[in-house]
């Protein structure tokens, strides 16, 4: 294999390959703003200078095939000089505006500035002024005079979103990025150039001057918005989500993710509308009540019934952990195979990028335990005839809302003798419930969610529950909540009282004289990965960060894997 | 172990420890008749130097607050004391603080929050009186911080002057 | 009529102590003030004179907080045995000479005891008591320190003090005040003829009275305030009577030992009324108590506290021989000269 010599250590290399790309992937920094690893080259921004030995000028790294035997520095000092002269053309037109912006703390002109710039202007002249707080798309907005004209955006929307929807226009200072007269950066990955941007031209409208990037936790969790499960970077101040971000995991979701996940999928864990603490129905009105007596009205109403009697609609939007519970709770307990979930399929709304027809997160980890969207000639079809023939009559959903899916089943939901519900947030459901259980939202639990390529992967906690303590529990922690008191405002966040759903089946299944000896959620995990052979040996450590995938041909016949 | 050695031999008068007493009761003697330094301070009041740094104040230009709400106070607040959440103006300044505590038992007066300010926005002023009764009106919110920048002329020069 | 005059006399002198205590502190808080160039209390009333009643009012509403392990009764006690002592010492202490009253003849003396010295010194050394249990019953370290120390202190500095005695005894050949002080008429103070005695005493009476540079009983910096740490309320301003009247006794005994008393060379040389000649006697004998007092306040503030060994070096190494010298000198001055 060829062998090139960065900064005096070889490093071998595929033909082809530029001296940026060596140098990444061996891990020696070389700074760059235009070059992005799965956008193509352009070579703009000349942040990348490095010496290369009988070269008579620097060149970029990002446009340079590295060939064998060659010789280059990137800390010697002919290549520092350069950088700070390109550091320093950069920074002429850049507003020192940092305060009022938003990318201010993840920004690579602040960390270059700071790492390769002089530390002071030369430049006394009026600096250049261009369209500040230009929207460009419903969720993007555009700050010209911040652009270093780096054209990520430009190529991302291109040759990743395929959706040519900006462009340079005008030349020299006055260049500008716009989108076509009439139209708007609307594609449905438009939100990414956020992220790619190394400045802070393009904000999330969504974010905007929510907090700064320093005053936020990030925990490492993954995307519920489809069954694509991007990685994500769940940001949090105060106990309150505020924004997510996609978090590399190249087989899974490379670099990104979609506007829909990033801008809907947070906002029903801080709403108002979720369920806080445990509900029981008493003289038709739904009344809190604490835990204990909602686990015993709930076990002494469950004993009136028996066998086939009960139906149980599992959730492809909880965890593995959460329906494995729930499926050994009705096989062991209420003695019925009638469990099965609803699917959310939009049917079309799915592209070769990210999207998904199955708007769930979990459905792939239903199948692998085998509930399926129909039971025994049971199905959210057949349901509501069922429950007027009066062969069911207690109905248990958990994480769904049967409701808005079929809306006729209102009335036959009214015939019910007993209906449990576990939900996260009011919906169409919770309202008919007798016995209401307020459940974590995938934000506020541990546990695993498969997605449709088989990738089992892991969500962490972000948010505290009321039984949750940041520190001692060991969520991510921002400054304020390792230093704050019960006294500051801003370490008072609010709390919602709701747990796992494992948590609550288990209680009532122990009172019902069961045997769920669960502590953690990696407890009921390490009892699926006994069940399930294709689990096997599996535990929260070896998933990891990036999630481990199963492979499985049988799965693929039976169209539960792609 | 080291010999210890006093500075200076003491000689007999002050061996005998007597004359040295009344040499210093005389001292004290003399002391008591010379003038006071006490302030009596409620009804006189200490004139500060603009070094002086009492409760820190946001200075309010035309109406409005400086503060574009970058929350550099709030981040080198060694003590947690300040509060910011920025939200959009139609200014030219685009932001602006929403909110801005600062809690003022947790204030320790250290002013890195007026050195650390790219606005010149929050100041120390001459303000040392703060009593509270209740732990809510130790809460300082932008009613009792926002202060015209005419009265803050002093701390501002003296910034400047000092940068 | 019989009873009625000494209940009377006690009656005043009782008054009288508790009133001078209480405008002692006063004096004490404003010279220690003017001292450090401050101005002292000023806030209550005119001059801050009604400070030290304000303070003794807030005194006696405080909580009364006894610790849980503490000797409860001795507890109680201890304060009361300090304040009683100090007081009753008061009994035999002359406050001038006879007057006229009514046409009555009135000793300004509670109890005209013909062993004055010796009652004063036999209730000296049981005050001592006072400040022991009361450092012992508290159950804590600091104060049994304290109170350890004072017991320690007081028979070291006591002994020092009956030799220094002796030699005034020696003189005046009687054991009541009075003659002592009608035998210094003139310029015949005992602080003239026996000089070392006269410091040694002064000395001894500093230590007796725990002030400063002797206060290691309290110590605040290293006992926390020794003995009484575990004091409040009422009991705590016994224990701070008795140190003030403990400093007025020492006062009035310098005076009437060391200094002449009522006596002053010029005012007996100055022809005057037998009606006026008692009452100026008895100003004379209380300003040099008040200058005696003053001293005490003065020292307290000028000089530091000893360190534990050489409050004991000076005790025993320095006092003792010294008050034995003075025992010689005064023997030897009545052996040749007969005064």
């Amino acid at each position: 294999m060829p062998k090139v010599t960065i900064d005096g250590i070889q490093y071998e290399f595929n033909p082809g390959e530029t001296i940026i790309e060596v140098a990444s992937r061996n891990g020696v920094e070389i700074p760059h703003y235009c070059w992005h690893p799965r956008l193509s080259v352009s070579g703009n921004c000349r942040m990348c200078l490095v010496e290369v030995e009988k070269m008579p000028k620097l060149v970029i790294a990002c446009a340079t095939q590295a060939m064998d035997g060659m010789v280059v520095h990137t800390k010697s000092e002919k290549a520092v000089k350069g950088r700070e002269h390109v550091m320093e053309f950069l920074l002429i037109n850049h507003p020192l505006d940092c305060p009022i912006c938003d990318e201010a703390g993840e920004c690579a002109l602040q960390d270059y500035a700071y790492r390769y710039g002089t530390g002071y202007s030369r430049f006394i002249e009026e600096k250049n002024h261009k369209p500040k707080r230009v929207k460009l798309g419903p969720y993007v907005m555009f700050d010209a005079e911040r652009c270093i004209s780096c054209s990520r955006c430009i190529r991302f929307s291109k040759e990743i979103a395929k959706a040519d929807q900006l462009t340079f226009v005008q030349r020299g200072d006055r260049v500008t990025i716009e989108t076509f007269p009439g139209k708007e950066f609307d594609n449905p990955y438009s939100l990414n150039v956020v992220d790619i941007c190394p400045v802070g031209a393009l904000t999330n409208i969504d974010f905007r001057f929510k907090a700064r990037v320093w005053e936020m936790s990030a925990t490492k969790s993954i995307c519920p918005g489809c069954a694509r499960g991007c990685n994500i970077d769940i940001w949090v101040r105060n106990n309150e989500i505020l924004r997510l971000t996609p978090r590399f995991n190249e087989k899974v979701n490379d670099y990104w993710m979609c506007d829909h996940g990033r801008i809907n999928c947070f906002k029903f864990v801080n709403a108002d509308d979720r369920i806080d603490g445990p509900f029981v129905k008493k003289e038709s009105q739904l009344v809190l009540v604490n835990w204990d007596e909602a686990v015993s009205r709930a076990v002494s109403e469950l004993k009136r019934f028996k066998g086939n009697e009960f139906a149980v609609i599992a959730s492809p939007f909880a965890t593995l952990e959460d329906n494995y519970a729930l499926l050994k709770f009705s096989k062991q307990i209420l003695k019925t195979n009638n469990i099965f979930f609803i699917p959310h399929i939009k049917p079309g709304d799915q592209d070769d990028i990210l999207i998904r027809e199955d708007k769930t997160p979990n459905s792939t980890g239903l199948r692998l335990l085998g509930i399926d969207v129909s039971k025994n000639d049971l199905s959210l079809e057949t349901l509501d005839e069922k429950i007027n023939s009066k062969s069911i009559k207690c109905l248990i959903v958990v994480e769904d809302d049967p409701i808005a899916v079929k809306p006729e089943l209102k009335n036959a939901i009214q015939n019910l003798d007993l209906l449990i519900v576990f939900a996260t947030n009011k919906n169409k459901t919770t309202q008919y419930a007798d016995i209401l259980f307020p459940a974590a939202t995938y934000a506020e639990k541990n546990g695993v969610f498969v997605n449709f390529q088989g990738f089992v992967q892991r969500i962490r906690p972000a948010v505290a529950t009321i039984d949750v303590d940041r520190s001692l529990d060991g969520l991510a922690q921002s400054r304020w909540d390792k230093f704050g008191t019960e006294f500051d405002k801003w370490a008072r966040g609010r709390k919602v009282n709701a747990r796992s759903d494992w948590k609550i089946i288990s209680q009532i299944a122990n009172a019902l004289g069961g045997k769920f000896d669960y502590d953690t959620s990696e407890d009921v995990f390490i009892e699926i990965t006994q069940n399930v052979k294709e689990l096997a040996n599996l535990d929260y450590e070896t998933i990891g960060e990036l999630g481990y995938q199963i492979k499985s041909s049988k799965l693929i016949e039976e169209k539960i894997l792609v | 172990m080291a010999v210890k050695k006093r500075k200076k031999d003491l000689n007999f008068f002050e061996r005998i420890y007597i004359v040295e007493i009344l040499k210093g009761m005389m001292l004290t003697l003399k002391h008591l008749f010379k003038p006071k330094f006490t302030r009596q301070y409620p009804e006189e009041k200490y004139v500060q130097p603009p070094s002086y740094r009492g409760r820190p104040v946001l200075v309010m230009d035309n109406g409005k607050e400086r503060c574009v709400a970058c929350g550099l106070c709030s981040r080198v607040c060694p003590a947690l004391a300040i509060q910011v959440q920025a939200a959009e103006t139609e200014d030219e300044k685009e932001r602006y603080p929403e909110l801005f505590e600062i809690n003022m038992l947790r204030c320790i007066f250290c002013g890195f929050c007026e050195e650390v300010c790219p606005e010149e926005a929050i100041v120390m002023s001459k303000d040392y009186e703060l009593v509270f009764t209740k732990y809510e009106d130790a809460i300082f919110g932008k009613d009792k911080l926002l202060v015209p920048v005419e009265q803050l002329k002093d701390r501002l020069e003296f910034i400047r002057a000092h940068r | 009529m019989v009873i009625l005059i000494p209940l009377t006399k006690i009656a005043i002198a009782i008054g009288v102590l508790l009133f001078v205590v209480t405008y002692l502190v006063y004096f004490e808080r404003k010279i220690s003030a003017w001292i450090q160039d401050r101005v002292g209390p000023n806030r209550v009333g005119p001059y801050g004179l009604l400070q030290s009643p304000a303070d003794v009012l807030k005194l006696f509403f405080k909580e009364d907080i006894v610790p849980l392990a503490a000797t409860k009764f001795v507890h109680s006690l201890a304060p009361v045995i300090s304040l009683t002592i100090a007081m009753s010492t008061y009994a035999v202490i002359p406050f001038g000479p006879d007057i006229n009253l009514f046409g009555q003849k009135v000793k300004l003396i509670v109890a005209d005891v013909d062993v004055g010295i010796l009652f004063i010194l036999a209730f000296a050394s049981i005050g001592v008591y006072g400040i022991t249990l009361s450092g012992w019953a508290s159950n804590n370290k600091y104060s049994l320190l304290g109170g350890l120390r004072s017991s320690a202190q007081m028979i070291s500095y006591e002994l020092s003090m009956g030799i220094s005695i002796v030699g005034v005894l020696i003189v005046s050949e009687s054991l009541r005040i009075y003659d002592i002080i009608n035998h210094q008429q003139g310029w015949m103070w005992n602080a003239f003829i026996q000089p070392i005695g006269f410091i040694t005493f002064v000395v001894a009476a500093f230590a007796e009275t725990n002030r400063l540079p002797f206060d290691l009983p309290e110590a605040e910096p290293e006992l926390v305030g020794g003995y009484h740490t575990e004091y409040s309320s009422l009991k705590f301003a016994m224990f701070f009577l008795a140190e003030y009247a403990n400093m007025i006794i020492a006062s009035l005994l310098i005076v009437a030992l060391y200094l002449g008393g009522w006596h002053l060379p010029f005012v007996e040389t100055a022809s005057l009324s037998e009606g006026w000649l008692p009452l100026i006697s008895v100003g004379i004998y209380l300003a040099k108590v008040c200058f005696l007092l003053f001293v005490f306040i003065w020292v307290r503030w000028s000089i530091p506290r000893f360190r534990y060994d050489q409050l004991m070096n000076l005790g025993w190494k320095v006092m003792l021989p010294l008050s034995l010298v003075n025992l010689a000198w005064v023997s030897l001055l009545v052996y040749f000269f007969k005064i």
